[in-house]
């Protein structure tokens, strides 16, 4: 880069270069310079390429998950359909369609504006605008697994701090007419004496011991991204076991920044109630959990 | 590089550290708005499900 300044308009290269035919040491400067300016500028690339990354997915999905969030809200004043689950069997389908959100997930310990619509599948596309619905895994409140991935990095990061999470926080459902409280499961060094843990927090009242073909599942735990069977209607469990329980799993990359191996939360449906169309702003009680 | 591509700008100086600007925000628009949600999903460290 010339710095002299006058230099530019008499023609010469460069403002440092005297007077003279050019010299072959010239040649291998303006080499060495350029190979400089090529690897800064490519130093530079790459950090942008971190901002963006970080902040700009950021910005794109926090966008598109406001899309998804209105025709959601658009969708449910129009209309109302009944959503009764009964014994873990929904008598009435969710419309499920790629790409487009049918549910809310609230994190009250994540703070009170922690929500974000789930969308359906789990698409790169889909997950740029929030978390996503594992195609073919159950609905909200119903028995079998509710599998949910998210982002923890970049793209509005839903599930940053995922692993935050203490056994019986709550995650919230809202579905067109109904809310579902799930809570996270003991932790497996809490699994043991879980009937002694559990009296220290009046939240884990609800959150009991789970049939023995749920032996392996814990609240929180961390696998190689090939162990789909976390999200089975009874994670881990021989394919065709049938599930006892309503599970809620949510599932992102770890550690932060890599994509090595999954973490994975289960939580399990501690309540569910029906929206009260005459009291729309009556809303669970684990909503206002915020610690 | 650089000192090639600002020989080549024309006129006064004002004009030339306006295109200079201009060029370079161009650069970082077509890097945030083309260049990189192109490459982003053809990297590995973005995954969060795990197979089915």
């Amino acid at each position: 880069m010339g710095t002299h300044e006058g230099d530019y308009d008499s023609g010469r290269l460069y403002g440092d270069l005297q007077d003279g035919p050019p010299q072959a040491g010239d040649r291998a400067r303006n080499v060495v310079r350029n190979l400089g300016e090529l690897l800064i500028t490519a130093g530079m690339i790459v950090l942008l390429f971190v901002v963006y990354e970080l902040y700009i997915t950021d910005l794109f999905s926090a966008g598109k998950q406001r899309e998804a969030t209105a025709a959601l809200d658009d969708e449910w004043q129009h209309q109302p359909g009944a959503d009764v689950v009964e014994g873990g069997e929904r008598t009435n389908k969710i419309e499920l369609e790629d790409g487009k959100g049918f549910a809310k997930l609230y994190i009250p310990k994540f703070g009170a504006d922690f929500h974000f619509t789930v969308l359906e599948g789990t698409s790169d596309k889909t997950l740029e605008s929030g978390p996503g619905h594992y195609k073919g895994t159950a609905l909200p409140g119903e028995h079998g697994n509710f599998a949910i991935a998210g982002h923890r990095v970049g793209k509005g990061a839903p599930f940053n701090d995922l692993d935050l999470l203490k056994s019986c926080d709550a995650v919230v459902i809202e579905t067109s007419t109904s809310w579902f409280t799930y809570r996270m499961l003991p932790v497996e060094s809490e699994a043991r004496r879980w009937e002694s843990v559990k009296t220290k927090s009046p939240r884990c009242e609800r959150v009991n011991k789970l049939g023995a073909e749920y032996n392996k599942v814990y609240g929180r735990d961390i696998v190689a991204p090939s162990q789909g069977g976390v999200i089975s209607p009874v994670p881990y469990a021989t394919p065709g076991t049938k599930p006892g329980v309503a599970l809620l799993t949510l599932t992102t990359c770890h550690p932060k920044f890599s994509d090595e191996q999954r973490l994975i939360v289960h939580l399990v449906l501690t309540d569910q109630e029906a929206k009260n169309p005459a009291a729309p702003n009556q809303l669970p009680a684990a909503l206002s959990e915020n610690d | 590089m650089y000192g090639w591509i600002w020989r080549k700008l024309p006129g006064p100086l004002g004009v030339r550290i306006t295109l200079a600007t201009v060029l370079a925000l161009g650069v970082i628009a077509l890097l945030l708005f083309v260049v990189f949600p192109w490459l982003e999903p053809k990297l590995w460290f973005n995954n969060v499900t795990t197979e089915q």
